[in-house]
Formats: structure tokens, sequence, C-alpha cells
């Protein structure tokens, strides 16, 4: 579905249809791509380690549901509602990229190596400012339970509290889940598809579900750790609210994917190091004077 | 750390055709490259000596296949000037309205391909397409062909322009102004374009003729040398442009010196327009025999959109003897083992776009 919605968007701004014959709309072109992918034949890697490369990409895929249901949809539509629930949701989002170092590393593509490198640089680039951010909202919320987060959103968003903090985390985000103009990993201009050039088709129907999981995972991450959540006006409920402000953010993605040029990986170590991480310090601080100190 | 060896291409999205890279990269940096050539190679020279004068426009056509009509008329010329053909007036100008149109369609798919070199997901490309279509139509009303023209005829063209055609082409020049200027703030104001481009890919002026670059790639390096200026042919003396010259030598100069060409060359039509001449502009038709070759060689230079070419032919009686074709993207393909040295992976495939080859010419 959002993927439909993103292929209409790109198309949009490239003065295209974008898809138009399956379905009312085209709306299920998605699917019919899903169907015919699955109907190929698959490839046998001579150079893979075949355990190892089997099994990364399901496990990244269970982490990303996982993830999803982390999060508190509802009050009442939540899988477990622990204390450190933040902390939970992003232990288990850094080991998304360590599953596609080793699913590029096992392929045995010498262009899926570089990838795989690459996706660890970028871990070591973006997850400090992140963490960084989570604590200053930790800081606020006196804990990391998510439903506590969003019931002291009621007064004012975060987004409005720290806007620096909105800004850190949507980049950080946006490279944590290879959007553009971080997607270094599949950058399709130099490394072919990097960590996925090898990939059968089966497995790369699993990767477009998963590029898409990904990005409505993080928008409602964001929606609920800035954008309050499931807060909102009365008459609308709590979920349609929640949803509505998933897909803005996705959707500003999705702007930025059709616009942006791809970054170098030197020059994001850079931008991780000596912006957004004394950003994050800066945020941090202003937070803990303004709010708890 | 130790070097890798990988192997980009021969299909590879961003060789811009079926070109085969083999580099040696350090980590990110490449250490060595080995560009291998000849997967296009159709014997272009050998097959012109086989066929009569004028049944060999439409092979030269399919060189370049982004600008076919500066080939198609290099040869064409080349051809006259060995049988002693004068151009009619009004065909000369025709002839350098639609080459410019050429030059600013190709330039167009330079904007275009440089956008997906540097990793943007294509939205640059259909733009530049779009819009490049439109110089298409164009050249489509004038000719009656879209891709490949062949309206080249022995001392004037197939068929004068279409009466109204003035009154479009100036509409759609106005347009493709407006849109130059869009392209240059949606791509200036971008700041990673910026640090992508700027100061990669260096070619010193002196390097730069040491390998016998020409046409944007050696503008962008600061050395004035245009074959419309320095050797001018048809009524490019008349008419008023400039040669655009930029001095540092890097990827952005490269960018920069094409989008600026394009403004040159609608300035160009327009007083192209303005200056020209009422009369005949139809040339010979084709026949089966031709006329008489006066003088046994003749030597051709033109400013193609990718840079110089050079037509160099030995007449025979009906056929050519000996066709040598001096192709800009070639000699311009050498310049990437020296730039890539040192850059970094990313950067090597932004540099390569910037060089704006097509392997149909280099490999011929």
């Amino acid at each position: 579905m959002f993927g439909w919605i993103e292929r209409k968007i790109i198309a949009k701004a490239q003065y295209r249809h974008g898809p138009t014959y399956v379905g009312k709309y085209g709306i299920l072109q998605n699917f019919a791509d899903l169907v015919k992918l699955f109907s190929k034949a698959s490839l046998d890697l001579d150079n893979a380690d075949s355990i190892l490369y089997g099994t990364a990409l399901p496990i990244l895929i269970s982490i990303t549901i996982f993830t999803v249901l982390l999060l508190p949809i509802f009050p009442s539509l939540q899988a477990t509602n622990i204390g450190f629930g933040l902390l939970l949701v992003f232990v288990v989002i850094a080991f998304m990229p360590i599953m596609i170092f080793l699913s590029g590393f096992a392929s045995g593509n010498k262009f899926a190596d570089i990838s795989a490198q690459r996706s660890i640089l970028m871990l070591l680039s973006y997850e400090i400012p992140l963490m960084l951010v989570i604590a200053a909202i930790g800081l606020i919320s006196k804990g990391y339970n998510l439903q506590n987060i969003i019931a002291m959103q009621s007064n004012a968003y975060y987004i409005v509290l720290m806007p620096i903090g909105f800004f850190i985390f949507f980049i950080a985000m946006l490279a944590e889940i290879e959007r553009p103009p971080f997607d270094l990993m599949e950058a399709d201009s130099e490394l072919i598809a990097g960590w996925i050039t090898d990939m059968s088709p089966a497995y790369y129907a699993l990767v477009l579900f998963l590029d898409y999981s990904k990005v409505f995972m993080s928008s409602l991450l964001i929606s609920i750790l800035f954008l309050g959540g499931w807060l909102g006006p009365a008459p609308i409920p709590g979920v349609v609210w929640l949803i509505i402000k998933a897909i803005i953010i996705a959707v500003i993605a999705v702007i930025i994917r059709a616009t942006t040029f791809r970054m170098r990986i030197d020059r994001i170590l850079r931008m991780g190091w000596l912006i957004l991480i004394p950003l994050s310090l800066i945020n941090l601080i202003i937070t803990y004077i303004l709010f708890v100190g | 750390m130790s070097i890798t060896r990988i192997n980009i291409g021969p299909i590879h999205p961003s060789t811009h055709g079926v070109m085969r890279l083999v580099a040696d990269i350090d980590g990110d940096t490449i250490e060595r490259i080995e560009p291998h050539i000849g997967f296009l190679h159709r014997g272009v020279e050998k097959l012109t000596e086989t066929r009569m004068y004028m049944q060999n426009p439409p092979y030269m056509e399919k060189l370049d296949y982004l600008a076919p009509m500066s080939y198609d008329e290099a040869y064409v010329a080349a051809v006259e000037q060995a049988m002693g053909i004068e151009v009619k007036e009004r065909a000369m100008y025709i002839r350098v309205i639609l080459l410019e149109l050429q030059r600013i369609a190709s330039h167009l798919f330079f904007i275009g391909t440089i956008g997906n070199d540097l990793g943007q997901m294509f939205t640059l490309f259909m733009w530049a397409y779009m819009d490049r279509d439109k110089v298409l139509d164009l050249l489509q009303e004038a000719t009656g062909s879209r891709m490949f023209y062949v309206n080249m005829r022995l001392g004037g063209l197939i068929s004068d322009l279409p009466p109204d055609f003035e009154e479009r082409a100036l509409n759609t020049l106005d347009y493709i102004e407006k849109r130059v200027r869009e392209y240059e703030l949606f791509i200036e104001k971008n700041p990673v374009f910026k640090e992508r481009m700027k100061n990669i890919g260096i070619l010193t002026p002196e390097k730069a003729i040491d390998l016998g670059v020409t046409g944007p790639v050696l503008r962008a390096s600061g050395v004035q040398y245009d074959v419309r200026k320095n050797l001018p042919y048809y009524v490019y003396d008349k008419l008023h442009f400039e040669t655009k010259i930029l001095t540092r030598g890097d990827n952005f100069s490269r960018y920069k010196v094409r989008l600026l060409e394009m403004r040159e060359s609608i300035r160009l039509i327009k007083t192209a327009f303005k200056t020209m001449p009422t009369g005949d502009a139809i040339g010979m038709p084709v026949k089966l025999r031709s006329p008489p070759t006066k003088n046994k060689i003749s030597i051709v230079s033109r400013e193609a959109p990718k840079g110089e070419v050079m037509m160099y032919l030995v007449a025979d009686d009906q056929k050519p003897y000996r066709l040598s074709i001096r192709s800009p993207n070639f000699i311009n393909l050498t310049a990437i083992t020296h730039l890539a040295k040192g850059l970094r992976m990313a950067d090597l495939f932004a540099t390569l776009g910037t060089l704006d080859l097509v392997m149909g010419c280099v490999d011929r």
C-alpha cells in the first residue's frame, strides 16, 4: 500500500503517471510485482555461505516486524508495555545494519562486500546521535516507557520542545533505514545494487517488502516520539491520527528521495561525527537545563 | 589494506553503454583503472569503403546516437570538399540551426544522466528528457525524423524548413532557456551536488592538451579551443556567440560549461534566424553515380557536442577509398585512466559521467 503511494508521488515529481494498469489506479501493482518475483527461478550462488546468506534476510524482516509490534499503536494495542520499551526498540533496530553486513558479506560478491563495509561505517556515524536524542527524550519524560512518552506529550509535542532533536532524529533515521540521500548500501549507480546484487528474485521481493516496512516502522516511531502518537482532537480516533502523522513523515521521506543526490560515505561520516554528534550533545544539554535542572 | 580488483561492466547502470572497467580499489579509493572497449565495434570505417558516398550517412549517424546529425554533417561536408561542391547560403544557415539544436538536445541528455550518476532517483533525468523531447519535436518537424535524420544532401539539405518553424522554434527555445535556469537553481542550490562535484577529478590544462581531449571537457580546463571559433566553418564567424571557458577543470566546471553552452546555442540560433537569407536550400538528389571527385583527400573538422570530430576522407571514384574518423569520445575516454587515480569509488562514476561518453562512437 505504501509502495503504491511512493511510486505515485515519485511519478508525479517526474511528470509520469506511475502504475495505472493493475487494479483501480494501479493500486495492486506492487502485489503483481511480488507475484512475478516469487514465480521466478532462484539462483544458486557458488561463493555464498548458504546458511548465513539464507538466514540474514528473514531475520532482518522479522526484526522490522518485531519493532512495529513493540510500538504502541493505541493504548490497548501494543505487544508488551515494558518500562524500557524505547531502549528495547533501539536495541532491536541496531541489529538491522549488522544483518545487512552479514548478508552482504555472505553473498561472496565483491559489490556486496563493499556495501557490507559501508553499512558498518554508516552504523558508526548515525547510531551515536540517535542514542543521544533518545537520552534527551528519556530526560524529559523521566523514563523510556513508550506509552508514558506519549502521555507526556499531551501539553506540547516533543517536536516543539526540541526541534534540534527532531531534526537529528529524522536524519539519523533516514540513514538507519537506508533512504536516500543515505542509500549507500544499494547505491545503484556505483555498486549495481550493493548487498542485494546477487539476490534471487524471491529474496529480492522480500527486500522490497522490507524497504516499505522499514519506512512504515520508522515513520511510526518518529510520530510516536515527536508528534504525540495517537494524541489529537477527539472526533477522529487515535489510531487514525497516528497513521495520518506517519504517512506525512513517510511522504516527506519520499519527496527527499525524489529530489536529492546521494551522499558520499566519507561525507556521511564527517557529517555524523562533526555535525550530528555535537548538535545532539547540545540538544541533550539544553533539554537538561530547560526541563530537569 | 589489501587491494581488491573489481570488474565494473560491461553491463552496469552507469557506464553509459557497454564498457568494461577493471578497477583496483584500496578500501574505497581507486588505485588504478583500466577501460576495456570494443563491445560495440561494427567496423564502420571499413563498411564505408564498400558503399557509395551517399549511402554512408546512416552509418555515420549511428556513431553517436545522442547527436547523430553532427556526424552525418561532418561526413557529408568531407564528401562535398572532395567533390568541390559549394553549399548553398541558406542551407548553411539551416545546417547551423539544426546542429545547434542537436547540441542542446545532447547537453540536455547530459544534464539528465549526471543526476543518475550522482544517485538521484531519475527525477532530473526525466525532466531533462522531457525537455529534450521538445527539441526533438523541432528536429522532427524540420527533418521528418526524431532520432536518425539523414537529412544532409550534397550542397544542401533534403528539404527546407517548414513555414512556421521559426516561430515554433523560438517558443521552444524560450521554454528551454527558462528550464535551463531552473536546472541551474535545482542543481547548484543542492549542497550534496556541490560537494560531490567541486574539486573532484581535476584535469589541468597542460594534461588536458597532452591527452588531446576536446570539446566541453577541454574548455572546462581553461583552454580556449572551439572549432566553431578557431577554424570557423559555415556561417559561424558571422554569428554572434561566445566560447565559454571555465578554469577549474573539475567535475563541476565540466557540468557548468555544458549548461553555459546551451545558453550560447540558444542565442546563436536566435541570431541565425534573424540573419537567415531566403532562397534555395535543397541539395542534390541522391543518385547512384556521384559527381566526379576533384581533389583526392579531404579533411573536415567539426565541433560536435562531445568534442572535435574529424573526418579524413581519401576519395576514390564512386566510394571512399579510406575514411578515418576522429572520435571525440574515444579520446575523451583516455582521460579517465588519468583522472580516476585516487578518486573514491562513488566519484569515479560522477567523473565518468562528466566526460559524457557515447560508446557507439568510442568503438566505431
